[in-house]
């Protein structure tokens, strides 16, 4: 018979102990570790991508109509989620951050639920010339301050939703736009260009080869093929 | 014969018997597991861990099977650790004996049964199939500790014998005064295979590791203790406890007993007489005996559980009844022929 | 006196049973992870019990897939009091990923009362220990309201 341990054991009992003594000495979580989700509503601008991606259905948003326009609510049910960081990779404002902090104890339900609530105003009335001071002046109110206010600037302001192209290529419908980048990212070939601060939305027509991946990816379905 | 009468209630329920067996049998568990966690790499729990453990069972609601015979199943414990106790009696600590006895290692070999026989008999009573696996796996174990262990107590019985002329001796306490006077048995070339057999019966007997296919948590939901909550599991935990001081307290009386001998010695060297030398003694004896069961729990249960895995009962089986046995043979072959 | 002292002890031996409801292994291990010389939480007097009947918290992983759901009531009813349930990982608080699907009889909070959730997929061993040191002080209360 061989016990090959028993050199080994006998030295580990005159030697320290290999033990990371969690409770008496703070354990921090690797670097990139994906833990507790932090949401910054004053950054969302509500595209509803991260609920489309998220593969535990863990999130979940709420519409409250009020005066200033619609007071949303997104939450995060942290007890339904794999923390699989897919809402963080796909957030084109880089509103959800999955952060190192993996002490997520409850003895409620609620007490595992991270929310946050903004008030995203309402497009500007497609009637009514554009006006840059109406929606600085609403900025201050809400916290929603980063949500789009609407096409303002040089809207191309058709009445109704745009139509088709002929040719096969996207055209943006500005109501419905948030200018979240997605379909300038997903494109294939380049030919989008969206400024946030701006609020442009700018197809390269040589570049374009009408493939519709845009279309498909819109979370808001602003692309009209 | 009222004093005599509260000088064995004494004996039963402080000194050898209750209080000392729940103490330091307790304590030696906790030492155990301690060094088991500490060879392998953890810090391990507090050496007061089964005392809490025992502690915390007591307050545990105790649920007894349906198909369960209540009676059996709430008496068996019990009586599994009245024979624990009973058998510490017999064993001396050194000079001193509770009850002595012509052949007391006979008895001790039959009161030895007690506890595996409670446990079996607990076990069945709760018509559990884990307890019907467990209780078979248990019997073999016991029945494969027994050749070797019967044949280890022929041995020294022989050798103490050939020694003080009676042929065989079946008096722990003629063996223990022997060894006083000449000196362990230990160290006499025809008991070394006889003290390393009894070394390897202690875990079978005790049940630990490797040997512990009876109560294989993992695989029969430990086995006979599935079906019990409580009190009654603590009782049983208690038992295995009391069986590690009792198999090692033995040890050192069949083996060790020479340094008994010592320790008087060294106490009429200080030129102590009288009562207080006697106490001295007394306290020495049990100091010295407490920590040579701590050397030999360390060494036959705690490395032994630190650097194997469990065995399958038929490689028990074989086990003991090849080279233990085996050993045990060649010691009795020796005191046989005289060496 | 007696009675503290069982109390004192409640809160310093918890044994664990651990259920696996359909669970997909990641919080298995790592739940073991928490016993092995990395995290040993036997130092705090934790320890993997056999049978449910010697358990004091009973830990759940797992969506509880509905050929699990009587085998984890029954074992929960088996488990002696003062008992603590805690759910580990995602999947028993609310299905997680496996949500919705026919199999799926979760959460388990529908048929029993869950003391703590460890929340992760799968929680890291330092949160495990916090939750079972929770689920402990817990138990201790639950002792301490006996009788």
């Amino acid at each position: 018979m061989d016990f090959p341990f028993v050199k080994e054991a006998i030295s580990q009992l005159f030697s320290k102990p290999s033990c990371a003594m969690y409770p008496a000495v703070e354990s921090i979580a690797a670097p990139r570790y994906r833990g507790r989700i932090a949401f910054d509503p004053t950054k969302c601008i509500n595209c509803g991508m991260c609920e489309r991606v998220c593969c535990g259905g863990a999130i979940t948003h709420t519409v409250e109509k009020t005066e200033e326009g619609d007071k949303i609510t997104r939450s995060f049910d942290l007890g339904c989620c794999t923390f699989c960081a897919h809402c963080m990779d796909f957030c084109s404002t880089k509103a959800i951050q999955l952060t190192q902090d993996y002490h997520m104890i409850a003895t409620k339900e609620e007490d595992l639920i991270v929310s946050g609530t903004f008030i995203k105003k309402p497009p500007v009335k497609k009637a009514v010339p554009p006006k840059p001071a109406a929606p600085a002046a609403a900025a201050a109110a809400p916290v929603g301050a980063a949500g789009p206010g609407g096409p303002q600037a040089e809207a191309p302001a058709p009445a109704a939703a745009p139509k088709p192209r002929e040719d096969g290529k996207p055209v943006q419908d500005p109501n419905k736009c948030v200018y979240c980048t997605i379909c300038a990212k997903k494109c294939p070939a380049g030919a989008l260009t969206v400024d946030r601060a701006a609020k442009t939305w700018t197809l390269d027509e040589d570049a374009c080869v009408a493939c519709g991946t845009c279309a498909g990816v819109c979370p808001k379905k602003a692309i009209i093929m | 014969m009222i004093i005599d009468a509260l000088k064995y209630l004494a004996y039963v329920l402080v000194f050898p018997g209750f209080l000392f067996c729940f103490l330091t049998g307790l304590l030696l568990c906790g030492i155990d597991r301690k060094l088991v966690a500490r060879m392998q790499k953890r810090v391990g729990p507090p050496i007061l861990q089964p005392f809490y453990d025992f502690f915390k069972l007591c307050g545990k609601e105790t649920i007894v099977p349906a198909a369960a015979n209540r009676t059996v199943f709430l008496i068996a414990p019990l009586v599994g650790l009245a024979g624990l106790v009973v058998l510490q009696l017999f064993i001396p600590v050194f000079s001193f004996s509770a009850f002595s006895n012509v052949a007391d290692v006979i008895v001790i070999l039959y009161l030895l049964l007690i506890p595996a026989l409670s446990i079996i008999i607990g076990g069945a009573s709760t018509g559990s199939p884990y307890a019907g696996v467990g209780l078979s796996r248990e019997m073999v174990t016991v029945l494969s500790c027994e050749l070797p262990l019967v044949l280890v107590l022929l041995a020294v019985g022989k050798k103490v014998g050939a020694a003080t002329g009676t042929g065989l001796c079946f008096s722990l306490t003629e063996i223990v005064r022997y060894q006083m006077a000449n000196g362990s048995l230990l160290w006499r070339l025809s008991m070394i295979p006889a003290a390393v057999a009894f070394l390897l019966v202690i875990p079978g007997e005790t049940g630990s590791h490797p040997f512990d296919a009876a109560e294989a948590e993992t695989e029969i939901c430990e086995g006979m203790l599935a079906e019990y909550s409580g009190a009654p599991l603590g009782v049983y935990k208690l038992s295995h406890a009391v069986k590690l001081l009792t198999m090692t307290s033995l040890f050192v009386m069949l083996f060790l007993g020479g340094i008994g001998g010592r320790l008087e010695a060294l106490v009429y060297a200080l030129g102590l007489t009288g009562g207080a030398a006697g106490a001295l003694v007394m306290l020495l004896s049990v100091l010295v005996l407490f920590l040579l069961c701590v050397l030999l729990t360390a060494v036959a249960i705690s490395l032994v559980h630190a650097v194997t895995a469990r065995l399958k009962i038929e490689q028990i089986f074989k086990y003991y009844w090849t080279v233990v046995a085996a050993l045990a043979l060649l010691s009795l072959a020796l005191a046989w022929y005289g060496l | 006196m007696f009675k503290k002292l069982i109390e004192e002890s409640t809160g310093k031996s918890p044994w664990l049973f651990h259920i696996n409801a359909g669970s997909c292994n990641g919080c298995d291990i790592e739940l073991v992870s928490v016993l092995t010389p990395r995290y040993d939480a036997e130092r705090l007097g934790f320890k993997l019990a056999g049978s449910p009947r010697h358990a004091d918290i009973v830990v759940v992983t797992g969506p509880i897939t509905a050929q699990s759901l009587p085998r984890v009531l029954r074992s929960i009813e088996q488990v002696p009091e003062p008992r603590c349930i805690v759910t580990m990982g995602s999947c028993p608080q609310s299905g997680n990923v496996f949500r919705g699907s026919y199999s799926i009889c979760g959460p388990l909070s529908k048929y029993v009362h869950v003391d703590v959730d460890v929340a992760g997929c799968t929680p890291k061993p330092e949160a495990v220990i916090d939750g079972l040191a929770l689920a402990t002080k817990i138990l201790q209360e639950k002792r301490r309201a006996m009788k």
